[in-house]
């Protein structure tokens, strides 16, 4: 088998999560579709390291997932703050902005 | 104790210019300390404390910048040059005048912050449930989220080190520093909160899809050149022929991470909602400091990395440019909110940047830098003005509220309509040398068309502009209108500064322009 | 080194199949919690990519940070929100779907045909790079703390922002004294109310589960005895189906012993 099927996977992974980006309504789904994107391009960081036979590859990979856990606090903090705030009283306009 | 074994190989101490690098990491240190007030000082003393500290980091940080640039006048060459820490940050010139315009953007932005004269534009207590009995306490103990300041200024270090990446990984990291507190930031205003916090979550969740495609742009590139170092990227680049496709699939995901974060035509669309859900003060901040940072990058990524396939880029930008200073002007006219009418207007502006990127050359570098410096205090107290602005339930951003407002406060309105006027492009203002510098360098580098597209859309633009200062000057006001709220003096330092920097680079714009002109080198 | 071994290629086309279709559960599933889940098993199968490729570090970084981390905060954060709660960031656009999926196949084939494009065929291994410190760990240790130390210390600040972040907006700092036992007990009585514990959910000879509700004295089905997440999924279950069989059963009983 040739390695660049590696490549292939993680591109076909990584278009499965910007469709779902764009199809799915829910924010945490959307939200999760992110994080397969991000996988994707770790995959992809990975079998290029085995291909140039350095570790920058690796290096990046591993940033990557720090950056992904750093993200998933904030996004999911701005998640469930505006769930609180929609059960509350002021539900009202919950479409405030246009689009 | 652990002894090594003889065979194992210690690894280098690494190379750190503490020097080069301390305005970055002054304002980290900073952040962090204004991490470690919010832990210990009393509630009472957190905010003096807060700005103290803040204002004189920044100030710090800016001096340090005036001395980098200062020495290495002194030695022969015109601007430093130096690649810091192992070589992933490049100091040079474009770095330390975008630096320094960061850092000065960020004073204003901490003045702006400020604002407490006016009830403040932040929540109480963020975690508190809007309408709930809790939210209505805190509001009335008179609490404030002081919590702001450690994220603007982490937010502020991540934008100084964006320009200077020298490799993409620290780029990323980077973009990702810089973003993160400004989605937290855009999610606690005081008033309209669920707007605040929707656009907060519209924003984290476009910026992190964009991030995905910056990242895996990052990935092939990688795969391309077999590292993300920017110089040896343009060594594969120069060097060889063959897999081309990666380079270009690489290219392109870049361009949309970083043109997301500009807020050019096609990816502008959480522009407009963004900046009108966000607390005025931190829209004011991202319209101002956010785009510096984000053509910095797009600067060095393009000239230094990919700046042997230049052929293959120019023609993405070229496209990218026209669209989208037709697109925010011809969009901005049929705007009835004044916030909206901004954000349309800066995504106009981010295609007039473009202009002189596209030029690529050491003109268009410069225009480009003189560009934002001028773009951005003229937005800052734009949007500061806006604030201030207000009726019985905070702002009154809907365009027909403004009506008649110069018979009211002909101060305030004037410097709005000055402002407005530089956004314009009116000669005497600061719009005018840009738009010109822009314009010129297009010129030399054959950009006809764009020039010819940009002065078509400028026209547009300046309708809408003007169309808002007749309706503030020559229409009737409109009964129990909007007042013009007298805010403290941070705000007010605010806005004089803003109106000041504009009203200066028009009448006297060559010292600023000899400075961009000095600073427009890269190095790799 | 421009193949892989047999065994690799087996677990690739064996992993790769399953992954996709995980990944398609993901965007497909209509509950979170379903996602959440198959997005779990990418980031395992994931893993395992990962250490067939001389990456063992990241293989087990991804198990602990990924799917032992970031998954569970978000089975957590669903927990939290409640299966009742539909939020819809976007709205509704005529034929986004259909657009979506068409702008994801032209993109994957993009993708794919320029991956095919690119003369990726001559893969050098990793033995050199690994072996060259020591180990896989002390390889990777090398490079950060050299070539890549300043994204590592810049890195720091994204972590303080995420913590600062999380307690700006979720921890709720108390206001005024603290309620003790005694005065929360006044209070509820105070509130009116129901001040005992709420009534156990219905047991039946037939039916013992939450799901049934507890049957009050006049016959009538208690509202408080269940869930109200399970009611608004719909997942309740009527108590009279049961009680009449009970009745009929008891009735017939009745029948056979006078019989």
């Amino acid at each position: 088998m040739n390695p660049a099927n590696y490549l292939y996977l993680s591109a076909l992974l990584f278009t499965i999560g910007a469709a779902g980006v764009l199809m799915r309504r829910n924010a945490i789904i959307v939200f999760m579709c992110v994080e397969l994107m991000l996988n994707a391009a770790n995959l992809t960081f990975v079998t290029f390291a085995r291909q140039h036979g350095n570790l920058e590859g690796q290096i990046i990979a591993l940033f990557v997932m720090v950056v992904a856990a750093a993200e998933v606090v904030v996004g999911l903090a701005i998640i469930v703050t505006m769930q609180r705030t929609r059960r509350s009283a002021s539900v009202d306009d919950a479409h405030l902005l246009k689009y | 104790m652990i002894r090594l074994a003889a065979s194992e190989t210690l690894i280098p101490a690494p190379n750190i210019e503490y020097y080069e690098l301390s305005p970055i990491l002054i304002v980290f240190g900073v952040g962090v300390l204004a991490v470690l007030v919010e832990a210990f000082l009393p509630r009472a003393h957190r905010l003096h404390a807060q700005l103290a500290l803040c204002l004189t980091g920044l100030v710090a940080a800016f001096v340090v910048v005036c001395t980098l640039t200062d020495e290495a006048q002194e030695n022969a060459r015109a601007v430093p040059q130096k690649v810091a820490a192992e070589g992933a940050v490049a100091i040079d010139g474009m770095t330390l005048f975008l630096q320094g315009t960061i850092l000065l953007l960020g004073v204003v932005a901490v003045l702006l912050l400020a604002e407490r004269r006016l009830g403040g534009e932040f929540a109480a207590s963020a975690a508190t449930v809007p309408g709930s009995a809790a939210e209505k306490e805190t509001t009335r103990l008179g609490w404030v989220q002081t919590e702001i300041y450690p994220l603007l200024m982490f937010s502020i270090g991540g934008m100084l080190i964006f320009p200077a990446a020298n490799d993409l990984l620290l780029m990323f990291v980077a973009l990702e520093v810089l973003s993160l507190p400004l989605y937290l930031l855009c999610g606690l205003a005081r008033r309209r909160r669920l707007l605040s916090q929707e656009a907060a979550l519209k924003y984290f969740l476009l910026g992190a899809f964009s991030s995905a495609f910056f990242l895996y742009g990052i990935a092939l590139l990688y795969g391309y050149a077999g590292s993300v170092r920017l110089s040896d990227i343009n060594a594969a680049v120069s060097g060889s022929e063959d897999n081309d496709a990666l380079l270009l699939i690489g290219m392109a995901l870049l361009a949309v991470g970083l043109l997301f974060k500009v807020g050019a035509v096609p990816f502008h669309a959480w522009t407009p909602d963004v900046y009108q859900g966000a607390p005025t003060p931190v829209t004011a901040f991202m319209a101002a400091a956010t785009k510096v940072a984000a053509f910095g990058a797009l600067l060095r990524v393009f000239y230094v990395g990919l700046g042997g396939a230049k052929w293959d880029w120019h023609p993405m930008f070229w496209g990218v440019a026209m669209v989208t200073m037709l697109f925010g002007s011809l969009v901005a006219l049929v705007q009835t909110d004044v916030k909206r009418m901004l954000a349309y207007s800066s995504i106009a502006h981010a295609g007039f940047i473009l202009v002189g990127l596209v030029a690529t050359n050491a003109e268009g570098l410069s225009a480009t830098m003189f560009y934002l410096l001028a773009y951005g205090f003229s937005t800052i107290a734009a949007f500061a003005i806006i604030s201030l602005v207000r009726d019985g339930s905070g702002e009154a951003t809907h365009l027909s509220q403004w009506a008649g407002l110069g018979r009211r406060s002909p101060v305030v309105a004037g410097m709005f309509a000055l402002l407005l006027l530089a956004f314009a492009g009116i000669p005497l203002t600061s719009g005018f040398t840009a738009k010109f510098a822009v314009f010129s360098a297009s010129a030399s580098a054959g950009g006809t068309p764009l020039i010819v597209v940009g002065v078509l859309s400028s026209t547009v633009a300046a309708f809408f502009y003007i169309r808002v200062i007749v309706l503030m000057f020559f229409s009737a006001p409109v009964t129990d209108g909007p007042r013009v709220a007298v805010p403290s003096l941070t705000t007010a330092l605010a806005v004089w500064i803003g109106v000041a920097v504009t009203v200066f680079l028009g009448v006297l714009p060559q010292p600023v322009l000899d400075l961009a002109d000095n600073a427009s080198f890269l190095i790799s | 080194m421009g193949n892989t071994s047999n065994g690799e290629a087996v677990l690739f086309w064996i992993l790769a199949p399953i992954t996709v279709l995980a990944a398609l559960a993901v965007v497909g599933s209509k509950k979170a919690v379903h996602s959440a889940l198959w997005m779990a098993m990418v980031m395992v199968n994931l893993a395992m990519f990962f250490a067939v490729q001389s990456a063992p570090f990241l293989a087990v970084a991804q198990v602990v940070v990924y799917t032992g981390a970031v998954m569970i905060l978000f089975l957590f954060v669903l927990m939290l929100i409640g299966v009742d709660s539909s939020d819809s960031l976007v709205e509704t656009i005529r034929g986004q779907r259909i657009a979506a999926m068409l702008a994801g196949i032209g993109f994957g084939v993009l993708m794919i045909a320029g991956i095919g494009n690119a003369s990726v065929d001559d893969f050098n291994g990793l033995t050199a790079a690994n072996s060259a410190q020591g180990g896989n760990v002390e390889g990777l240790a090398a490079l950060i703390f050299t070539r890549y130390v300043f994204a590592f210390e810049a890195i720091g600040a994204l972590l303080i922002t995420a913590a600062l972040g999380a307690m700006v907006l979720a921890h709720r700092e108390e206001i005024g004294e603290k309620l003790n036992q005694k005065a929360l007990s006044i209070q509820r009585f105070k509130d009116g109310g129901i001040v005992t514990p709420l009534p156990a959910p219905g047991v039946y000879a037939r039916h013992n589960a939450v799901d049934m509700p507890a049957l009050l004295p006049d016959g009538t089905a208690s509202e408080l005895s269940v869930s109200p997440v399970l009611r608004a999924r719909g997942d309740v279950l009527e108590p009279d189906d049961s009680v009449a069989a009970e009745a009929s059963q008891r009735a017939q009983l009745g029948k056979g012993s006078s019989s």
